[in-house]
């Protein structure tokens, strides 16, 4: 609940940081002379996406294309078309041995390792290609994308900035995503992973994303925008060997907008095969 | 009188995959089977990622069993004809699942036969496509 309402204070301040007869904000106002100035960290810090200035910064440039929309993987030829293997790429021992542990499992009848499933974070780039759409807001400065599912929260940076300091970097689930124009594309780049509980496939295929994950998206709209296609190549030595390859369509969504989800702690007491003896947690 | 079908009901389903919606693997469940549960529903909640129903089913014995059933999210199954207030606890239904392979007693929806004889799947249009409207 309190990711969706972030999310709605988020677009709700867009909508406001957007707005050309905004009044300036108290908070944009020269402070009184007995006020101590504003902790800026300095010339040079980082200023918010969201903050005026940066917004009125970028507009003066014209963004190739917006991806303000619901978008939905499309499954229209494949419903397994979620997935981004086969083909998958030749693994490393450390990813081997869960693949095959998964394989067995599946073999016997169980679940390895379903940590989506016991309400981990799907992550990039699993939670791009979930069964509920994806929503995407633009601003000049930034793409903020929220996924039906779970509404879990994605954020592609269109300011310019450089990817943190790996030295205090907080790694998350959907990484660290900076983006670039190139002509008519949208490249993103994507650091900062957490490497744990954190998979590239799901029912029946194990693969692990670990800290070394290193996604590059290429994005573009198709379709007299219509469709959005991103081509994935995907990195992470300590799991598989050289780029993996994939290249996804997601078709926009008109007529459906996301809603809350969660998963609250009785979910699983009541989607009873998340705890049944299928289930090989460890 | 009501049975509780498990064993006599197997059947072989030629079913796509049904990972429609589902925020856990779907491979805990026997696509090859169903199961046919007749019974009362203790409890239906209608609610994102998955709605669900417990269904008390008695046994060969004569025994209360009571049964998990996962469905899909409310967008989902509204879109195939679905309410909130569609079943209430205490009602008689008849719901097909595909089992867990564990045995235990739990599946995937299939469909709901209400007492009036009206039959409820959860076949989605799917959202983004020229049938979704």
């Amino acid at each position: 609940m309190r990711t969706l309402t972030a999310a709605v204070v988020i677009v709700g301040l867009m909508a406001s940081a957007c707005s050309p007869s905004q009044p300036a904000s108290p908070q944009t106002a020269a402070p009184a002379a007995s006020t101590p100035p504003a902790d800026t960290g300095g010339e040079g810090k980082q200023q918010s996406a969201l903050a005026p200035a940066t917004i009125a910064r970028l507009a003066k440039a014209k963004a190739p294309f917006d991806l303000t929309g619901n978008w939905f993987i499309d499954v229209s030829q494949n419903p397994e078309a979620w997935r981004f293997g086969p083909p998958y790429p030749k693994l490393t021992a450390a990813s081997q041995v869960h693949w095959d542990a998964a394989k067995k499992a599946t073999a016997e009848g169980k679940v390895y390792r379903d940590d989506i499933g016991q309400c981990w974070p799907a992550g990039l780039p699993l939670i791009m290609t979930r069964y509920w759409p994806m929503a995407m807001v633009q601003i000049p400065s930034a793409i903020y994308m929220i996924s039906g599912f779970m509404n879990s929260v994605r954020i592609v940076y269109l300011d310019g900035r450089k990817h943190t300091d790996p030295d205090i970097i907080v790694r998350t689930y959907n990484g660290e995503s900076i983006a670039r124009w190139e002509g008519d594309t949208l490249v993103v780049d994507t650091i900062g992973f957490r490497g744990d509980h954190h998979w590239m496939d799901q029912g029946g295929v194990a693969i692990p994303a670990g800290e070394q994950l290193h996604i590059v998206e290429r994005i573009r709209l198709v379709g007299e925008g219509k469709q959005l296609e991103i081509e994935y190549t995907m990195t992470d030595p300590e799991h598989w060997e050289g780029e993996w390859k994939s290249t996804k369509r997601f078709n926009r969504v008109d007529d459906e907008d996301i809603q809350e989800v969660s998963c609250l702690p009785d979910l699983n007491e009541h989607i009873r095969s998340t705890t049944s003896k299928t289930q090989i947690l460890q | 009188m009501q049975k509780f079908l498990l064993g006599c009901a197997c059947v072989v389903v030629l079913a796509p995959v049904v990972s429609v919606g589902a925020h856990h693997s779907p491979a805990a469940f026997d696509r090859t089977k169903e199961v046919k549960l007749v019974g009362t529903v203790k409890e239906f909640r209608w609610q994102n990622p998955h709605t669900w129903i417990e269904v008390i089913v008695p046994d060969e014995k004569g025994k209360d069993v009571l049964w998990g059933v996962e469905l899909t999210s409310p967008t989902y199954l509204i879109r195939a004809g679905w309410k909130s207030n569609i079943i209430k606890p205490g009602d008689k239904v008849t719901v097909v699942v595909n089992p867990v392979r564990s045995g235990e007693p739990s599946g995937i929806f299939r469909s709901l036969t209400l007492a009036d004889g009206r039959v409820l799947t959860e076949r989605p249009a799917r959202l983004g496509t020229p049938d979704s409207k």
